[in-house]
């Protein structure tokens, strides 16, 4: 793939053709070894990052958006007053910065920090300077930094060093191990990685709200939506695919993963993305090679037990009972039933939301069949067909996939007929929108277990808190007491995982999945193939589809976020320096630190003599509008006429037509 | 509940639980080499320090124990602001920790102020507003000295530690008035005066404070040289009553906010009376005003604050860097310490504006004179050797720019330039050291600094105006300052001279006001109490909650009175629902000036079951209201919006707005309002716009 036709963001398009070596070396690289590498390649590996972030930084030069500083200095390096500061710093951005300016910042803020977390025992979460605002984060002996420009919300950064922090520990593992089976300069490479990937947002609201880029819905046919959410579905019948997503051109089509989840797993993608020519780097395993990747990832306890207590998969233990008969899947239905009990407590709305019904019916044994694998092959061949025939061949599959399973399924009659129950709500075009809906309202129940779960433990190893922001949100249910949890902070289990990437062009689907799913061919070989056909046929409907005209901006501004899947719809032109918008994302900034500040907060009109800006928000959307061209000419003194009193009913009749219902 | 996805209120909800929770505040001031130069703390803080620094230092030792070990705690945050500032151009200016403590810091010069906040009920901006309220108490209090850190710090920490311990438990009470006010007194909220709205005794006593008191006494022979520049009654906090003298000039609200905090301090309104209702008032109010006095809780420390200027004695010798400029030893004589005289008026130095320009700290006394319990009368003199402050304030600021633009790079006369011109300056510093020679002040100091500096500077052939004048420039100050602090910080002079209002003066005028308010005092405290209420606007405003209006152009505000009290019933209801909209209002004034600071001066909020407005305008003198404008988009750190520690209003934002209506009066109006949020929008504004309209015309208002 040229790297022109990427949908990924400049710098990284810069970043492609060269970063093939040492990405490879990464993904190679299995699980707990350490990746070796010569010196020579170090070098130019840091070199040509070097490079390539002040390229970045030139490209870039009026978004203030951008990170300032980002460093991870460890104390315990710097305890004796002779040791030279310089010995603590682990990664320093921007690394072309003066080695004695590093050593000033990173002895400066941790000892201030070190200090202050002294005197109110517990870390510093915040610090600010007057032209620059840190996001900190204190654990054990380490500190992170993380400084963005005045204008960012401070609930923005910390927001972004968390996610930082997370995609480290994600794809390396608990950060002490990680420094010591690896070279820091290795792991510097990756700090700088996740960091480009972060702040890859195009616009300035990007950097306001971390969301997920997804595809443009508004252009897809539903029907898309709801073949990728059954793609996923599908992989998921075997056990040991925990969740999914499927990812088109570094944008979500469908994920079956709680957003921060999905963002982690994207990084990998955007990374392989670039090199997905290349077959020898990865740890293939896969019948044919090339297109499968995989690398280790580590999930935090929590996370694991969101995925695992997705409600498609507790139906499916108790259904399944009687047909156990081998002991592998036998473990690991045995672990998932526990979990899943835990979690039924905890989460009473759970029955209601509609499990992957198809699901419910196969014994796990079948989907393990060569059988229907082999009945896949006639599309995957026919894969370059025509539109209509791809199309068809597409549905076909599914099909032949349900089909093929159901039958594998022992012919039971009870598995047919729920089969058949289900289909019409699965397969009925009307409700093609259906899939997705509640795939999202899956996650979105799951999401904020996990958060809770994430946020016990963050809150216990000392780290993942944004103080300065405020108040807190509603009582949540108290979490539930986890074994591990509580435990030793920096012993807070990370289980490893392996993330299994399956490209077609430029459509990826990304799986978690047990560690032993790749030394399980039969397991490999059936996702492989049972997929594969209708990858082909998705990639080529989404590569058709031309991102339609823009349309009209109309005479407004308007950003809608979705605090549930983590998405945002604007329609700004995101481009840095809009002068025009600047008025209107400031508004947006303060907004939405105030709406994160301030639980009760349901609505706001602010007018400075440029603009008066809407922000309204509920548990699950923040939205805000601007009027253009209405007159401003006031005099600022009440007056219920003022045109920014209708920017309300403005809003709510306007956005209708982008899908935001505000009634 | 699903809320709980919004990714930091969680967090922060869950971290509360976990981490042990330490509530403490704290404000310090440091010198850049980590001196202490003041503290106040809660006792929580001092408990968590002490438990920091073991049980070993905290017995027995008392103060510099702990003044110690604070010092010790905060060195190594001190010291990384000085390297920050020297090495990055940067300062720290806030810190959070996980489990919400906040340290907020700012320089002033040389002296780094922190306060800390572990309870969570102060925000980043309410530290901020605390600690340039201390620095506005200070320089109320120091006037120019505050102008040399030097001198300053010698100031606030005197050597004697008995001194200093006064000194500080008086700046400490200062600010605790003024946190209790800024958390309780709505005019504090919003830091404007409030008046009692009382049109005919309002001007019943205007008329007596000019014509019979202030008349009166600067016709006097006892009062010594002062004389009366303005006359005020305070009840609690609000005005009844403010006469100024024909030739003084306005007292900007920001310092009268000051003294009325600093009245405050001396005769605290009793927080029992505060919590009883009317009737108690009036059940105790046939007893005369003695037996109504409730004596202070530790007279002691009520009188070393009344009279700690006198009481300052062997003040230490000034060190210098440079060993040939030693400060004239002014007060070696160690004086007694004489016996506490409430007659005994405090310095206090204020603004002046004249027609020759704006002189800022310009000495004044201030009597306060106790007329009942809650009702206190307030008399400020302009003291005889103002002049000299006068002089010294046009010298210090000629050093000023001078070593402004010598440190700008500027050589010659292009520094020089005026006006004054160095050469005017010259003569004048010369007549001015000349007068100075025959007084006491001991001038001889200055007199060698200046002949250094003519040599440098004016000698042909010399070095002449370069750079290496700035040291130079920096020595003048210091000894103007030095003079200065002579002046009016010392009570020099034979003992015998007293130079104040006799006390009988005080007395005699004490007795005529209190003469004068005798049949209305109880009326006066209850209406302190129940200025205006909003059972007179419940009619007219169905749904309205509250409002507080504010007119910044004379820094007054207009707000039915919030009694959270738990006996008195008010409109809000008892105690805990009133106590909840009190601090919805709090939180709605601090929500408004974030905005106002980033610009926005129209603000709405649903929230919960209340909506809340916030407009600012501008109007010209005849009441047109003006278009709005751009308003200044300030830094986060920035000055406090308000008007007790630095005029926001008047120096900022009217400035920025009067560019385009240069020539023109242009007032400002503030008005927020709560209500009940069920209320239709369009009713609620247009309550809002008649409550702007109407508010300020108290006299045709019949709602008031």
């Amino acid at each position: 793939m040229t790297p022109a036709a990427c949908d990924c963001p400049a710098f990284l398009r810069r970043l492609s053709p060269r970063s093939r070596e040492p990405s490879t070396a990464h993904t190679r690289r299995p699980a707990g070894v350490v990746s070796v590498r010569s010196p020579v390649t170090e070098r130019f590996l840091r070199c040509f990052l070097r490079d390539f972030l002040s390229v970045m930084a030139e490209l870039q030069p009026s978004d203030s958006g951008r990170c300032t500083y980002f460093f991870l200095y460890d104390g315990s390096k710097v305890k004796g007053e002779g040791d030279p500061t310089r010995e603590g710093i682990c990664y320093f951005y921007p690394e072309e910065t003066p080695l004695d300016r590093q050593e000033l910042l990173c002895g400066q803020l941790a000892g201030v920090g070190r200090c202050v977390s002294e005197l109110s025992l517990s870390p510093v979460r915040v610090l600010q300077l007057r032209r620059n605002k840190f996001a900190i984060r204190m654990k054990d002996d380490f500190f992170w930094a993380l400084g963005c420009s005045m204008d960012v919300p401070i609930v923005s950064v910390c927001e972004l060093l968390d996610q930082l922090i997370d995609l480290f520990t994600f794809y390396n593992g608990s950060i002490r191990q990680s420094y010591q089976l690896n070279s820091q300069e290795a792991l510097a490479a990756r700090w700088a990685q996740y960091l480009s990937h972060l702040q890859s947002g195009s616009s300035e609201l990007h950097h306001i709200f971390s969301c997920l880029r997804t595809i443009d819905s508004t252009n897809v046919d539903p029907l898309l939506l709801l073949k990728a959410a059954l793609i996923l579905q599908a992989c998921q019948r075997c056990p040991l695919v925990l969740a999914g997503c499927i990812l088109f051109r570094g944008r979500v089509v469908s994920t079956q993963m709680f957003p921060e989840l999905t963002m982690k797993v994207m990084v990998h993608e955007s990374e392989t993305y670039t090199k997905a020519p290349r077959s020898n780097g990865q740890s293939s395993s896969s019948p044919s090679g090339g297109a499968v990747s995989s690398t280790t990832v580590f999930l935090t306890l929590s996370e694991l037990q969101y995925l695992q207590s997705a409600p498609v998969d507790k139906d499916f233990s108790s259904h399944s009972t009687p047909h156990k008969d081998t002991v592998p899947p036998r473990k690991t239905r045995l672990s998932r039933t526990l979990s899943d009990m835990a979690s039924t407590e905890s989460e009473p709305s759970d029955p209601g939301s509609p499990p992957s019904p198809q699901k419910v019916s196969f014994s796990p044994d079948s989907t393990f069949s060569p059988v229907p694998s082999q009945s896949l092959e006639p599309p995957f061949s026919n894969g370059k067909h025509s539109h209509e025939a791809e199309e068809e061949a597409l549905e076909e599959s599914y099909y032949h996939s349900f089909h093929s399973n159901g039958g594998g399924g022992g012919g039971g009659g009870g598995d047919t007929s729920v089969f058949e129950e289900d289909s019409p709500l699965n397969g009925g075009r009307g409700d093609a929108a259906c899939g997705t809906v509640f795939d999202f309202r899956e996650s979105r129940s799951g999401n904020e277990e996990s958060r809770d779960d994430e946020v016990q433990e963050e809150a216990c190893r000392g780290g993942g808190v944004c103080g300065s922001t405020g108040d807190p949100l509603p009582p949540s249910p108290p979490p539930l007491p986890r074994s591990g949890a509580l435990g030793d902070p920096e012993e807070s289990p990370l289980v490893p995982m392996t993330l299994y990437m399956h490209r077609v062009k430029g459509l990826v689907l990304a799986l978690l999945v047990e560690l032993h799913f790749l030394s399980d061919t039969a397991a490999t070989e059936e996702v492989y193939h049972s997929s594969l056909a209708s990858l082909n046929g998705l990639e080529a409907h989404l590569r058709t589809i031309s991102p339609g005209p823009p349309g009209p901006p109309g005479p407004y501004f308007f950003s809608h976020f979705d605090c549930i899947q983590s998405t945002l719809t604007t329609n700004l032109s995101g481009g840095p320096g809009g002068a025009p918008e600047r008025p209107f994302v400031r508004a947006t900034s303060l907004l939405h630190s105030h709406f994160c500040n301030t639980e009760t907060l349901q609505e706001a009109i602010i007018r400075s003599a440029g603009a008066a800006v809407y922000g309204t928000r509920s548990v699950a959307q923040e939205t805000f509008f601007q009027q253009h061209g209405a007159s401003l000419r006031n005099s600022g003194i009440p007056n219920h006429q003022d045109s920014a009193f209708s920017l309300p009913s403005k809003a709510r009749h306007r956005l209708l037509k982008h899908g935001v219902n505000l009634l | 509940m699903w809320s709980g996805w919004s990714k930091t209120g969680t967090t922060v909800k869950q971290d509360r639980s976990c981490v042990s929770v330490v509530q403490m505040k704290c404000l310090l001031i440091a010198s850049e080499s980590a001196e202490v130069l003041f503290h106040w703390t809660d006792p929580e803080f001092q408990q968590n320090i002490q438990e920091q620094y073991g049980a070993s230092q905290e017995e027995g030792q008392g103060l510099p124990a702990f003044e110690d070990s604070i010092s010790t705690l905060f060195a190594p945050i001190i010291i990384s602001c000085s390297t920050m500032v020297d090495r990055l151009g940067d300062n720290y200016t806030s810190f959070t920790t996980e489990n919400n403590h906040i340290y907020v810091l700012h320089q002033f010069d040389e002296c780094l102020y922190i306060a800390v906040n572990g309870d969570g009920e102060e925000g980043e901006d309410d530290l901020r507003r605390k600690i340039y309220v201390m620095k506005k108490m200070i320089e109320v209090m120091f006037g120019m000295v505050t102008l040399s850190s030097n001198l300053l710090r010698k100031e606030l920490r005197p050597q004697d530690t008995d001194q200093r311990a006064r000194l500080w438990k008086h700046l400490q009470s200062l600010l605790e008035t003024y946190s209790h006010l800024r958390e309780n007194d709505q005019s504090f909220l919003v830091e404007a005066v409030e008046r009692l709205i009382h049109p005919t005794l309002c001007e019943q006593c205007i008329e007596f404070l000019e014509r019979r008191l202030v008349q009166q006494l600067n016709s006097s022979v006892e009062r010594a040289g002062e004389e009366v520049l303005h006359a005020f009654i305070l009840v609690h906090t609000k005005l009844l009553a403010f006469y100024s003298s024909r030739n003084a000039s306005t007292l900007p609200t920001s310092d009268l906010l000051a003294l009325i905090i600093m009245a405050q301090n001396m005769y605290p309104s009793n927080v029992d009376l505060e919590d009883s209702g009317p009737e108690d008032v009036e059940s105790t109010s046939g007893s005369g005003p003695e037996s109504f006095y409730t004596p202070e809780p530790s007279p002691t420390d009520r009188d070393s604050s009344s009279s700690d200027k006198p009481v300052r004695g062997s003040t230490p010798v000034f060190e210098f860097v440079d060993p040939d400029i030693q400060m004239a030893e002014d007060s070696l004589r160690t004086l007694e310490v004489p016996p506490p005289d409430p007659s005994t008026p405090r310095r206090v130095f204020l603004e002046v504006s004249l027609k020759e320009g704006l002189y800022p700290m310009m000495p004044h006394s201030m009597y306060c004179l106790p007329l009942w319990p809650g009702i206190t009368l307030v008399l400020l003199t302009k003291i005889p050797t103002t002049a000299v402050a006068m002089s010294v304030y046009t010298f210090l600021e000629a050093f000023a720019n001078l070593e402004k633009r010598l440190s700008q790079g500027q050589e010659g006369s292009a520094a020089t330039r005026g006006p004054p011109t160095i050469h005017d300056i010259r003569s004048k510093l010369d007549k001015f050291i000349k007068a100075l020679g025959p007084s006491e002040i001991q001038s001889a100091q200055l007199q060698n600094v200046w002949t250094e500096f003519k040599n440098r500077a004016f000698t042909r052939g010399g070095p002449g105006f370069n750079k290496h004048l700035i040291p130079w420039c920096k020595h003048m100050k210091t000894q103007l300052c030095g003079i200065y602090r002579q002046c009016f910080l010392i009570d020099s002079g034979p003992a015998d001279i007293p130079r104040r209002l006799s006390p009988s003066l005080q007395e005699r005028a004490q007795t005529m006001v209190q003469e004068k308010l005798m049949d209305w005092k109880d009326f006066l405290l209850v209406k302190s109490k129940r200025n205006i209420t909003m059972v007179s606007y419940l009619e007219d405003f169905p749904g309205l909650i509250h409002f507080i209006c504010v007119d910044r152009s004379t820094g007054q505000m207009i707000a039915p009175s919030l009694n959270i009290t738990e006996r008195t019933t008010s409109e809000l209801g008892k105690g805990p629902v009133a106590r909840f909209i009190k601090s919805k209002v709090w939180n709605l004034v601090s929500t408004t000036r974030r905005y106002l600071q980033k610009g926005y001066s129209t603000v709405t909020l649903r929230d919960g079951d209340f909506y809340f407005c916030y407009f600012l305008w501008f109007e010209n003198e005849t009441g047109y209201k003006l278009e709005a404008g751009d308003i200044p988009i300030l830094p986060d750190d920035s000055a406090p919006i308000g008007m007790l520690a630095w005029d926001y209003y008047s120096r900022k934002l009217l400035r920025y707005y009067s560019k385009n209506h240069q020539g023109e009066v242009v007032k400002c109006y503030e008005l927020l309002t709560v209500h009940l949020g069920v209320i239709p929008t369009e009713i609620i504004l247009q309550h809002c716009r008649q409550l702007a309209s109407k508010l300020w015309e108290p006299s045709r208002n019949p709602l008031l």
